[in-house]
């Protein structure tokens, strides 16, 4: 469960950003979207404690993380919060598997290789398990950072952008797994985007303007 | 986890990576080579320079004398008269003088004729058998003994000067009735027998001359031999002519018939003493009991004789000094490489810095500190300097042993790429090391400062 209360932020004294309040329950989907330049990514990295926020509140499962600060953010981020971005961006070095171990060890010290496979069979990638990212398609690729995103059983999931460089089957087929595993893990899922391919599936809409 | 990943981070480009630790190997094993060597010449010199103040020899130069008596490499500077140089050896201010006398190898090793004194001079006992007490008995030292695989009892025949291929003596065989310990100094690498062993091997003269005289006059090879048998040769002054006594070895060697004969006679017949007169020693080691001998003898000899006596230390730091210069060159050089390597490291982390912010915030993104940030790009530096350092002492010990194998055949100076210097080749390691931490702090700081909103905002 994710809700905030009279965010604002700026980056610098001649423009503020006023953001919309959110509540948004486990299992359910809210879309955040907006034409560019409305600080949608901003929202996002504000929700994902990246951007200290000036004034204003964010509660995730009853905890304000505003006054979180250091490697105590680092740590509820990593826990907490899962990410998918728009591009996605893995270690270059390291396969599919051991990107999915990392991201579970860097937020709980344990590498949980059992649900790394597991998660990885449920998006259909489990035979890419061991390839390096860089040699799988957008499509795949995209589903990786959705596993990754979902490795640590996160509170809330936030995605960016996810579906604006895939083409329609594919944004489809991410929007439905997005859905679906919210839904299986109790995550609050929170979609930023203008894509509209995506806005006809979601009635739960807020927009920035 | 961390240094999994800096481990397969800096395999993920390894040509950037085989660069550096192409150059970081080059230089340690320079370095670690030099600091062996050095380390192991200057014991090795220094060992056997114990107990000898000043060496007293033919005139020439000083540092062959020194090279030829104390250490073996160099060719003697002549041959000094023995009976003058006894006075000297008696000199109130003498605690120990050994005499030596050059004359024949086996092939390869040194026949030395010297005393007992020596051996003990180089602490080394007898690890089977006795020391000499007769002529044509030797001992042998102990690289001497296995290389060759010589044991009690076992004969041989001398070759005449200091190669291998020069002419062999047929006559006079010696027997080896010792083996001595190893000791790790130059005594390992001789033959030791008395001075009238080798006084009665060659007879009166310098061997050179007689040479000479011998192949351009082979007539008289026979007049020589005659000699010979009417023995005494020594102590009939009038024989003591160049060349003239000298000839009856050519005869020998010419004539086998008249070797069985000469090798009775030296056998059984006239063995030379140490009392014989008008002999000739190539040189004497001197222990002064009292160390003013050190800087009057020097003078005292040059004044009243016609020897010189040279001051071995003296010699030897001079031998250093000239060393110095070049072992310092190369160490620079060394360093310059390492500095190269250095920057090597810190220009390809930088860039791959570049490429991987986005993979760093990824990361922080994942839960992962700052602090791990810095982890990975000081553990990415480190890793590289840890293999170049560990394949830069292996093949600085590659190097000592193919180094070693040319030195001892040229030399019969080994150096041993077992060893290890704790104190020096750690300080190589920290500076190993602290060159990785160097090149890793600015691009580590990178890492740590990452804005992590802007650099996935910018992506």
């Amino acid at each position: 469960m994710i809700s905030t209360k009279n965010i604002t932020f700026s980056y610098n004294k001649d423009q503020t950003f006023i953001m919309p309040d959110l509540f948004c329950q486990a299992g359910n989907t809210i879309l955040v979207t907006g034409n560019s330049g409305k600080g949608k990514t901003t929202y996002l990295h504000i929700l994902a404690g990246l951007l200290q926020p000036n004034s204003g509140e964010i509660m995730i499962d009853n905890k304000e993380i505003t006054h979180l600060k250091g490697s105590k953010a680092d740590k509820f981020r990593g826990k907490n919060i899962g990410v998918v971005f728009q591009k996605s961006h893995f270690i270059a070095s390291l396969s599919v598997l051991e990107n999915l171990e990392m991201a579970s060890w860097l937020a709980s010290g344990k590498k949980h290789t059992k649900r790394a496979k597991e998660l990885l069979h449920k998006l259909d990638i489990s035979e890419q398990a061991h390839k390096l990212p860089n040699q799988l398609s957008v499509g795949q690729q995209q589903r990786v950072s959705i596993a990754r995103a979902l490795i640590n059983e996160p509170k809330v999931l936030l995605a960016d952008e996810p579906t604006s460089s895939l083409d329609d089957k594919n944004a489809d087929n991410v929007i439905e797994l997005l859905e679906t595993l919210s839904k299986e893990y109790k995550t609050a899922l929170i979609i930023v985007t203008h894509d509209s391919r995506i806005k006809e599936k979601f009635t739960n809409q807020i927009t920035m303007v | 986890m961390i240094g999994k990943l800096a481990w397969k981070n800096i395999w993920f480009k390894p040509l950037n990576t085989i660069l550096s630790i192409l150059l970081l190997t080059a230089s340690v094993a320079i370095i670690t080579v030099l600091i062996l060597v050095e380390k192991q010449f200057e014991e090795k010199y220094q060992s056997n320079l114990d107990g000898v103040d000043l060496v007293l020899g033919a005139q020439g130069s000083p540092l062959q004398l020194v090279l030829s008596s104390v250490y073996q490499v160099d060719d003697p500077t002549g041959n000094i008269s023995y009976d003058s140089v006894k006075v000297w050896m008696k000199h109130p201010y003498v605690k120990k003088a050994i005499p030596l006398a050059y004359g024949d190898n086996y092939v390869g090793f040194k026949i030395v004729g010297t005393t007992p004194d020596y051996i003990e001079k180089y602490q080394a006992t007898m690890a089977e058998g006795n020391v000499f007490e007769h002529n044509f008995e030797v001992v042998v030292g102990a690289d001497v003994a296995e290389k060759l695989n010589l044991n009690i009892g076992d004969r041989f025949k001398g070759t005449h000067g200091s190669a291998a291929e020069g002419e062999v003596h047929e006559h006079g065989e010696y027997v080896v009735v010792g083996i001595a310990s190893k000791t790790g100094k130059v005594i390992d690498n001789l033959i030791l027998s008395n001075i009238p062993t080798v006084w009665q091997m060659h007879h009166v003269e310098s061997h050179e001359e007689g040479h000479e005289e011998v192949s351009e006059n082979p007539a008289h090879g026979e007049e020589g031999h005659v000699h010979h048998e009417d023995e005494a040769v020594a102590e009939n002054p009038a024989h003591g002519e160049p060349g003239h006594v000298h000839d009856e070895h050519e005869a020998t060697a010419e004539n086998p018939a008249h070797g069985e004969e000469g090798h009775v006679h030296d056998e059984h017949e006239t063995d030379m003493t140490i009392d014989e007169p008008n002999m000739e020693i190539t040189s004497v080691l001197i222990e002064f009991k009292n160390k003013m001998g050190v800087f009057m003898w020097p003078t005292l000899i040059a004044q009243n004789t016609k020897m010189q006596a040279a001051l071995p230390t003296y010699q030897m730091n001079r031998v250093f000094d000239m060393f110095g210069v070049g072992i310092n060159a190369l160490k620079y050089l060394a360093f310059g490489i390492m500095l190269i390597s250095g920057i090597s490291i810190f220009i390809a982390l930088f860039n791959t810095l570049k490429e991987r912010k986005a993979e760093f915030a990824l990361m922080r993104v994942n839960g992962a500190k700052r602090r791990q940030l810095l982890m990975v790009v000081l553990y990415e530096s480190i890793l590289l300097c840890l293999v170049g350092y560990l394949f830069g002492t292996i093949l600085g010990r590659v190097g000592i042993v193919l180094l070693s194998q040319a030195s001892e055949s040229d030399f019969k100076l080994g150096f041993n790429p077992m060893e290890i210097i704790w104190e020096k080749e750690g300080v190589l390691f920290g500076l190993t090391l602290l060159v990785g931490l160097i090149a890793a702090l600015i691009p580590a700081i990178k890492a740590y400062t990452l804005n992590i909103s802007k650099t996935l905002a910018n992506a």
